[in-house]
């Protein structure tokens, strides 16, 4: 699975800190994954995710000079991966039918409690409905601060952003989630 | 250019303020914060990416290469399809339109010249059943007419068809009420209404509605329909989704269901729910027919492992509790319920 770089040797390249593919998998793919699963959402396959994302990372890794952080080129390579798989959802869940059953998401898992997972399961679903509701900059900052606990200049690192800007789109997301939050309460009861 | 007024850069200051506090760290409460925050602490827990994850879509990575080509292959397939479907379906309202309207139907040369081919067909074959009475066949057939062996409804169908063999002048004139409009076929309606159903229940998150057209389906169908399975499946996810435990039971408990395929989720999802409702010793089957040697390394058996320790310890079976949850931390030592199968068993 090691990637040679078409247009230097990878000797050179390494130590200009752009590591080959494999290296990056090894360091980077759990990471990776966890941006991923939060992102997406619960109704998404972390494993296919992965597999789409390392494959963007293979054909653009020629491409990546080292100018950013690799962890900021991989969360923007995760970020819109993770949106076209969710746009992609729908359309596939039409065709896949009942292929991927959901009972194994919505119901509980096998400790005999299961109302407490599947409430767990619906709030989860909740909170992705809620959040798909909100402009893309606002829902993916959002999800870094709260789901993913990254500081304002972890996320403005990973973005690409400037810290302040990272605290005005947190603001507005807040106070957008709410207002979904309670628009979602009234429509569902 | 106005000023910005004082109250303007204010709530501007206050947006750039770095904010402290997370929602999902405070503690639960009435206030919109602690509800939110309450809500997005269920989103925060994700499976684990572990070692198994990972080698296997190392494995997909590595794979990716003979698989391109099998790619282009398939959208080369596809394009053919379309291509084919494309060309057949514009052929066919191209005949549509122009059917009702060619003049020559009515002429009586063509007609005489090629209608004695499809008449042969329709009476070549002695087992076919005869050609119905209502047919516009223009020569019925005087002779060696079987006695009715068929049911009529087969007859028209099998005119039908042989009609469409022949050439387009020969066929408007054979049979002229062939070209009816064209209804949906029940499959259509019937994978329509499923797929309402679906589309309601995991898109609008609105399982009640999903319910209702299933209701519909049911009605529609009566138990017959081809998607009758898929319409189950929905049904007991939503079912699931609005909490009627007792309902989704009866309809697994009503399942002959196999372990393969979409048959283990729905053995494992009845085995809970039989577990959970007290009823062990059904479960325990249901637990032990996913158990076997062969029974691979994902989470139906991990789920069915964990469900059949947590049985076997209710039901007093000790040992046997230990012994799978032993067997559980070897095969899924990251598990989900690897924490609570540790300290059960004191490790």
């Amino acid at each position: 699975m090691t990637l040679v770089r078409s247009d230097a040797t990878p000797l050179v390249e390494s130590t200009l800190g752009v590591p080959d593919l494999e290296t990056l998998y090894r360091a980077h793919a759990p990471t990776v994954a966890r941006w991923a699963a939060k992102l997406a959402g619960p109704l998404v396959d972390v494993d296919d995710l992965v597999h789409e994302i390392f494959l963007v990372v293979r054909r653009r890794l020629p491409e990546f000079r080292g100018d950013a952080k690799v962890t900021t080129w991989l969360y923007r390579i995760t970020e819109r991966v993770a949106c076209e798989s969710r746009r992609k959802d729908g359309f596939r869940r039409w065709f896949s039918r009942v292929r991927h059953i959901e009972i194994q998401r919505t119901l509980a898992p096998p400790h005999l409690t299961p109302v407490d997972e599947y409430e767990r399961r619906q709030c989860s679903e909740r909170v992705y409905r809620i959040l798909d509701r909100l402009p893309k900059k606002y829902r993916n900052v959002l999800i870094l601060f709260e789901l993913e606990e990254l500081s304002g200049e972890e996320i403005a690192s990973l973005t690409g952003l400037k810290t302040a800007t990272v605290w005005v789109h947190l603001h507005r997301a807040r106070a957008r989630f709410i207002a979904e939050m309670k628009r979602d309460s009234g429509s569902s009861t | 250019m106005k000023e910005p007024t004082a109250q303007a850069r204010q709530s501007d200051a206050d947006e750039r303020a770095a904010i402290r506090h997370r929602w999902t760290a405070k503690p639960p409460g009435d206030s919109d914060e602690a509800q939110a925050g309450a809500l997005l602490r269920s989103a925060m827990v994700v499976p684990p990416f572990g070692a198994k994850d990972l080698a296997e879509v190392a494995a997909r990575l590595r794979g990716r290469e003979r698989r391109s080509s099998r790619k282009w292959a398939w959208q080369l397939a596809i394009a053919m399809g379309l291509l084919l479907i494309g060309g057949a379906v514009s052929a066919a309202v191209a005949h549509f339109l122009r059917g009702p309207s060619v003049p020559a139907i009515s002429r009586p040369a063509p007609v005489s010249l090629l209608t004695p081919a499809p008449v042969r067909r329709t009476h070549a074959a002695p087992p076919s059943p005869p050609a119905p009475a209502a047919s516009p066949a223009p020569e019925p057939p005087p002779v060696a007419r079987p006695v009715a062996p068929g049911p009529e409804i087969q007859a028209p169908r099998l005119a039908y068809a042989e009609g469409r063999v022949g050439s387009t002048v020969a066929r408007s004139s054979l049979e002229p009420p062939a070209m009816a409009p064209a209804s949906p076929s029940s499959l259509a309606q019937e994978s329509r209404l499923i797929a309402g159903a679906i589309h309601k229940l995991r898109q609008d998150g609105d399982p009640a509605q999903a319910l209702a057209m299933l209701d519909q389906h049911r009605v529609r169908f009566a138990g017959n329909g081809a998607l009758e399975r898929e319409a189950n499946v929905t049904r007991i996810e939503a079912l699931l989704r609005l909490g009627r435990h007792d309902e989704a039971l009866g309809l697994l408990d009503a399942q002959v269901l196999k372990a393969t395929g979409v048959g283990r989720e729905m053995l494992v999802a009845r085995a809970e729910l039989r577990a959970e409702k007290g009823r062990r010793g059904a479960a325990l089957n249901d637990f032990n027919s996913l158990l076997t040697a062969d029974a691979p390394s994902d989470s139906v058996t991990e789920r069915a492992l964990f469900g059949r320790a947590t049985c076997r310890a209710q039901r007093g079976d000790g040992a046997g509790a230990r012994s799978d949850l032993e067997h559980y931390l070897a095969r899924f030592p990251k598990g989900r319920f690897a924490d609570q199968a540790r300290a059960a068993i004191g490790k």
